[in-house]
């Protein structure tokens, strides 16, 4: 395996602006070179308008990057803007888990997990089979037939992470996903994420916590739009 | 695939009934209203079909002017009716006729009905057929014959509704206190020669009998002329003209002392009329569908405006644009197609009650149907594109940050 196939994603250099109806120009991420290897659960941690989730969208292809370079798994997707093939990767490549759990209120927890298989065009029979299967590993079989209003965070929160990994994606996208969570459940998610991790999953999870943070193996601290450490050390009393 | 998006788009309608019940309504309203007047529309046309349909489209009628400043003198005669057959092109049968009011009793019963006096072949260019007995021959003409063919209408009043028609020829009838006797009954015509004057509520005698014995000086002279067919109308109509100035020597100075029409084009004119009114009706329908349109479309900007969210959601686990759009889309035509089944229906409803009230006559015609409901799942769709459209473009990180 050459060294670029390793990587889940490298960045080099990439710029990402925003501009604002009177022309002006604001500069969200400015430079970033980023490599994270397969497998490999990573945590972005810096501080509020640091950049942490704009870089986020930007790898899950939720907005395009202004220049630069990103290759996903080895292929650089920095230029596509072609709707059908950035769907195609947010549905099979990626799976988000966010912070306000953003599951569809007047769908079951069955059908919201099942939701992105819907868009991947998979049989129904299909679909169910692995949505009871997620939904079973991740201990909330019992609430198939739940609206999400019925659930408690903990509990929304796990039909979220079963949502995203219903293609079985490769990468994993998480803004903050403890984040509306107590700490018993914020835990729980994060030991969640640990055994996704060594099932060789690619996390990248942004987060503002060390409690949080130092579940990853790896955290990248960022400030003003740019990375200030690849390896960010906690202070050891976390 | 298409079937989850089609039940995802049902399940947000249902979750909102309120409004998808309102938005609907103004398509309920339009489609009803269209089922309706298309009703009115083809009753009122039938109507007139029905009036007219023993009219021949190739007549044309001669008759006096009223007596006017100079012209009092208006003389048309039984021989024009020859001259008008010998002379113009294209004629295929010209006879005279008088007409006047008579009042006619049979026994107790007695009415007041038009009398034509008429010559043996009026009942052929009028288009009139017999139900029993016989015609009026050129014998009756010519010996003053005191007989009558009678129409259907007559003897409806006179002899009850369900007579025997046989029967009635050989009874007789008493005329200003002449005795006539029935040789003939006529098949109920429907039709009119000129608005009110009815083949039906008429009796017919010979030419002769009628102008001298019965009618006297009341007497009004027409001619009808048959053409061989209606494109000879407009230039038989001018040579009448000429031919009848020439016969009753006027100069070039003096007005002519006829007039004429022809039936046909009232027929034309009554069908355009309600034509028109068709037309109006159907347009101020179609202006209710398309301001339901618009309900459609601000409803649909509503509700993409309020699940925004929702769309960055999908967009982030992997809708595509045309996987919003489709449910969009389907969303407003499922509303349309909706308010126009429950329009239909109320129409098929309201048809059968308005034909109840007297001089209403609404005929529920499955062309309505079909112009409606495909006019409203149009619409659906046409309002429906653009909210559609543009929930599908929306920025997904936008989107998501939205509440």
């Amino acid at each position: 395996m050459s060294e670029t196939e390793a990587l889940a994603i490298k960045m080099k250099d990439v710029h990402k602006s925003y501009y604002l109806a009177n022309g002006e120009e604001i500069k969200v991420l400015c430079g970033i070179d980023l490599e994270i290897k397969r497998g490999e659960f990573v945590a972005l941690m810096g501080e509020s308008g640091g950049g942490k989730t704009t870089l986020l969208n930007i790898i899950g292809c939720l907005h395009p990057l202004t220049s630069g370079e990103y290759f996903l798994e080895g292929e650089n997707i920095g230029e596509v803007r072609d709707d059908y093939t950035l769907a195609f990767i947010r549905n099979k490549k990626m799976g988000f888990v966010f912070q306000q759990f953003n599951l569809f209120s007047r769908l079951s927890a069955l059908s919201n997990v099942a939701l992105p298989s819907v868009y991947a065009g998979v049989s129904k029979e299909e679909r169910q089979k692995r949505a009871l299967e997620l939904l079973h590993t991740l201990d909330i079989l019992d609430r198939k037939n739940y609206k999400p209003t019925e659930l408690s965070g903990g509990q929304q929160q796990r039909v979220a992470i079963a949502r995203s990994l219903m293609n079985d994606p490769e990468i994993l996208l998480a803004d903050e996903p403890t984040g509306a969570l107590d700490s018993k459940n914020g835990l729980e998610v994060m030991e969640i994420f640990k055994d996704l991790a060594k099932k060789n999953k690619t996390i990248i999870m942004v987060t503002h916590t060390a409690e949080v943070a130092k579940f990853a193996d790896r955290i990248i601290y960022m400030r003003d739009g740019k990375i200030l450490d690849n390896n960010y050390i906690l202070r050891s009393d976390y | 695939m298409y079937w989850e998006i089609f039940k995802m788009a049902g399940e947000a309608l249902i979750s909102n009934k309120i409004r998808s019940f309102l938005s609907i309504l103004g398509i309920v309203i339009g489609v009803s209203t269209v089922i309706v007047v298309v009703g009115i529309g083809t009753g009122s046309k039938k109507q007139i079909e029905d009036q007219y349909k023993n009219l021949s489209a190739t007549q044309v009628m001669v008759m006096k002017t009223m007596g006017r400043g100079a012209i009092t003198t208006s003389k048309l005669e039984v021989t024009d009716a020859d001259i008008i057959r010998q002379q113009v092109a294209h004629v295929s049968d010209a006879t005279a006729f008088v007409t006047g009011d008579s009042a006619v009793s049979y026994g107790k019963e007695s009415s007041s009905f038009s009398l034509f006096g008429a010559r043996y072949n009026f009942f052929d260019i009028t288009n009139l057929d017999l139900l029993a007995g016989r015609l009026l021959t050129e014998e009756d003409d010519i010996g003053r014959a005191k007989v009558a063919v009678v129409g259907s209408g007559l003897v409806e009043t006179l002899f009850g509704e369900d007579f025997d028609a046989t029967k009635v020829v050989g009874e007789t009838l008493t005329l200003d206190g002449k005795k006539v006797d029935i040789v003939g009954v006529l098949k109920e015509n429907g039709g009119s020669a000129m608005g009110r004057m009815s083949y039906d509520d008429a009796l017919y005698m010979p030419y002769t009998t009628a102008e001298k014995t019965m009618l006297g000086g009341n007497a009004q002279m027409m001619i009808v002329v048959l053409m061989d067919s209606v494109n000879y109308i407009e230039s038989g109509m001018d040579e009448i003209t000429t031919v009848l100035r020439a016969e009753h020597k006027l100069k070039l100075t003096q007005e002519d002392d006829f007039r004429m029409f022809d039936p046909g084009s009232m027929v034309g004119a009554a069908q355009d009329s309600a034509n028109t009114m068709s037309l109006l009706l159907v347009s101020i329908a179609t202006i209710v569908l398309i301001v339901s349109g618009v309900g459609i479309m601000n409803v649909m900007f509503v509700t993409v405006a309020e699940r925004t969210k929702e769309i960055g959601i999908a967009k982030a686990i992997g809708a595509k644009q045309e996987d919003i759009l489709s449910q969009f889309l389907l969303e407003s035509i499922i509303l349309s197609i909706g308010g126009g089944l429950i329009g239909v229906g109320i129409g098929q409803i309201v048809i059968p009650i308005l034909n109840q009230f007297d001089g209403w006559y609404v005929v529920s015609s499955f062309s309505g149907v079909i112009l409606s409901f495909t006019f409203s799942a149009l619409v659906g769709l046409f309002f429906g594109f653009y909210p559609a459209f543009k929930a599908s473009r929306l920025d997904p990180v936008d989107a998501l940050r939205s509440e």
